[in-house]
């Protein structure tokens, strides 16, 4: 059996974005216009502000999507940025988003990738 | 214009805020200081949240709405050369059916869905089986009352000519609650035996035999009567009509419920079958009343009393038959019997509450107001572009007193636009029925890939083209509605017995979909109105051919599916 190779890549942040939803396209169209290589979408349920609008609740929808972003340290805060003004979360009951440092993150990258950098 | 330009163009502040700042602190001999505070919502931060909110739901209506109206009133301008009457009223009742669509769908997913989702996963914990299905009966009835497309056919009751069709005019004008109970109570019979099927796991075939057998005989009965027979095409489409947007999601969410809570719910398919139950349960119902009425009273008393009655409601209009207080009236009557009946299920069987009490009653609300909106624009909206489109449609080949210069084509050139324009119309509005791409999604998974959604939707939206253009050709060239039917049916049936149960399933249900809440109106407004234009005898039809073409189109799609993959294995093999 041939040896086998793990490639660590560091300096990576994770973004995550909890939106409404429907407003998920437009948000990861900014983010790959800003240079994000790719995106998982998945679905979720949420509560709290809702709950505590009284019937102007109804107009938050209970379903939400969530995006997550594995992004370089370089370029994060401009996808953060992108991300948050193409959500329109500075209006109320869009959604939130965060970031994290990541630790350590391992994919399949291929060899031309690597023998460009090296 | 790229985000990342967009982005450099912008001008964004930035400001660090400690959320420690912003969460609530333990404060000494106060235990609510920790709990989430209620919310107090700027008139700024409201309309922020409200724009949106309607936004995306109006736009839902008007995408299945305008471009459907501009079809007939473009044709009707460019082909017909008829201008078109009364603009001003028509632009404000569509406005009204897309605002009050948008406003009772709404009202119906905040409303009445959850109450439906409560009653089917509580219902069979708290109550024996007996009680469940007498429930589910009573619930198929109040569905049939809330549903939007049932409005159409009591409001163009008053258009039928008493004298060629008296049984007709009698079920339409003075029959037209029991009309709709029968049809209700056909509803209710088909939700009850649909969630028997759920429940043991039967296997829809059977069903649609004996179902079919009835139905066949008693439409042979009323076909060779001649006073009966004009009755034909409106309990077919009734069939049609019944399988809307409340009572399927509605139904099928209590049976879904009840199939998992019975612990029979694993199954796939389980969904399916109650559509078709619903619509073919109904045509049944109202053959029986006709039957029923004939035996009760003779055409020439009919005639008589329309004679006698029509010059005196002429002059006594109370306020309450005015428009659009009627409407109103109307819309209400619809939507409160089911939200008591529900209302009494939940908490006199129940025993239980509200889960959300104050969105529950914002919906409910919104359901009937959407209802009371929409009969406004089904009058003024879409029930006028029908009739309009549809009476000034025989101009294309033959003398109309109402359209000048007609005929504006040679005879056979008129006949072909007028088959097209409704293969067309057909084709059009049924690919954009929103039921039409959830049902095609659901077969694709079912099916593995095999039936793919496009194909599904192409071979319905087919189906109810030719179903609508054979309709049309059937008022035109006074073709009878049986001769067309019977065979269509029967055609059916042999495929039915030659097809695995998936498709048979699919097959079915897949009529019920395509008649929303604005596709029926306007056909029927518009057959009605055709059907005067050249003189026919009623103008009905037109839905019940549509709902079984597509039903031979798919059954057509899977056998081929089914050859393909049969030959495809004895090849490998």
């Amino acid at each position: 059996m041939a040896g086998r190779n793990i490639t660590y890549l560091s300096e990576a942040n994770l973004i995550t974005c909890v939106l409404q939803t429907g407003l998920a396209e437009g948000v990861l169209d900014a983010a790959k216009n800003c240079g994000a290589q790719g995106a998982t979408i998945s679905y979720a349920r949420g509560t709290g502000i809702r709950e505590r609008m009284g019937l102007l609740g109804v107009t938050i929808d209970e379903q939400k999507e969530v995006i997550r972003i594995i992004v370089s340290e370089e370029q994060a805060d401009r996808v953060f940025e992108a991300m948050y003004l193409a959500g329109g979360l500075d209006t109320p009951g869009k959604g939130i988003m965060f970031m994290t440092k990541l630790d350590r993150v391992a994919t399949y990258i291929p060899e031309s990738v690597l023998k460009e950098i090296a | 214009m790229r985000y990342s330009h967009y982005l450099a163009q912008t001008n964004v502040s930035y400001k660090t805020v400690s959320y420690n700042m912003l969460t609530p602190k333990p404060v000494d001999g106060d235990p609510n200081a920790l709990k989430p505070r209620k919310i107090n919502v700027t008139f700024k931060s409201a309309v922020d949240l409200l724009g949106p909110y309607s936004y995306v739901r109006i736009m839902d209506q008007i995408k299945a709405v305008v471009p459907l109206a501009l079809y007939l009133i473009l044709f009707q301008v460019l082909v017909l050369r008829q201008p078109i009457d009364a603009a001003a009223s028509l632009a404000v009742g569509l406005a009204a059916v897309i605002v009050g669509l948008a406003v009772f769908m709404e009202g119906l997913s905040t409303g009445l869905m959850p109450f439906g989702k409560i009653i089917g996963d509580n219902l069979p914990k708290k109550a024996s089986m007996t009680v469940v299905y007498i429930i589910i009966g009573i619930l198929g009835v109040g569905v049939t009352f809330a549903e939007p497309a049932i409005g159409a056919l009591q409001a163009f009751g008053a258009s039928v000519d008493v004298k060629k069709a008296p049984y007709l005019y009698e079920l339409l004008n003075n029959w037209t609650m029991p009309l709709v109970l029968m049809v209700g109570a056909g509803v209710g019979l088909a939700a009850i035996l649909g969630t028997v099927r759920f429940v043991k796991g039967w296997s829809l075939k059977p069903m649609i035999y004996l179902a079919l057998t009835p139905v066949a005989l008693l439409s042979l009965y009323a076909w060779s009567d001649p006073n009966l027979q004009s009755i034909l095409g409106l309990a077919w489409d009734c069939g049609a009509v019944t399988t809307g947007p409340v009572t399927v999601p509605l139904v099928l969410s209590l049976g879904i419920g009840i199939a998992n809570a019975a612990g029979k719910g694993n199954s796939s398919l389980s969904g399916f079958g109650v559509v078709t139950l619903a619509s073919l349960f109904p045509i049944l119902a109202v053959l029986i009343l006709s039957v029923f009425v004939s035996f009760t009273v003779t055409p020439e008393q009919i005639i008589a009393a329309a004679a006698s009655a029509g010059g005196s409601t002429q002059t006594e209009l109370s306020i309450w038959d005015q428009t659009p207080l009627v409407e109103i009236v109307l819309g209400v009557r619809a939507i409160l019997p089911l939200v008591i009946f529900l209302m009494f299920v939940l908490f006199i069987v129940l025993r239980s509450t509200l889960p959300n009490r104050m969105v529950t009653i914002y919906g409910l609300t919104l359901s009937i107001l959407g209802m009371c909106i929409f009969n406004v624009g089904l009058t003024y909206g879409l029930g006028a572009i029908g009739s309009q489109t549809g009476s000034a449609l025989p101009a294309a080949f033959m003398q109309l007193p109402i359209v000048e210069n007609s005929p504006h084509y040679p005879e056979i050139v008129g006949f072909v636009i007028c088959v097209g324009f409704a293969f067309l119309l057909g084709f059009g509005s049924t690919l954009a029925e929103p039921a039409l791409n959830a049902l095609g999604l659901t077969v694709q998974e079912l099916t593995n890939g095999a039936f793919k959604k496009s194909m599904l939707m192409y071979s319905v939206a087919t189906g109810v083209a030719v179903g609508i253009a054979l309709g049309v050709a059937k008022l035109i060239f006074h073709l009878d509605l049986m001769m067309l039917l019977l065979p269509l049916y029967a055609i059916g049936i042999i495929m039915t017995f030659l097809s695995t149960e998936e498709f048979v399933n699919v097959a079915w249900d897949s009529a019920g979909v395509t008649t929303g809440p604005v596709t029926v109106p306007l056909v029927l407004a518009m057959g009605l109105g055709l059907g005067n234009a050249v003189s026919a005898i009623e103008g009905f039809g037109i839905l019940s051919l549509a709902s079984i073409c597509p039903i031979v189109a798919v059954l057509t799609m899977g056998l081929v599916i089914q050859m393909t993959q049969k030959t495809k294995v004895t090849q490998e093999s």
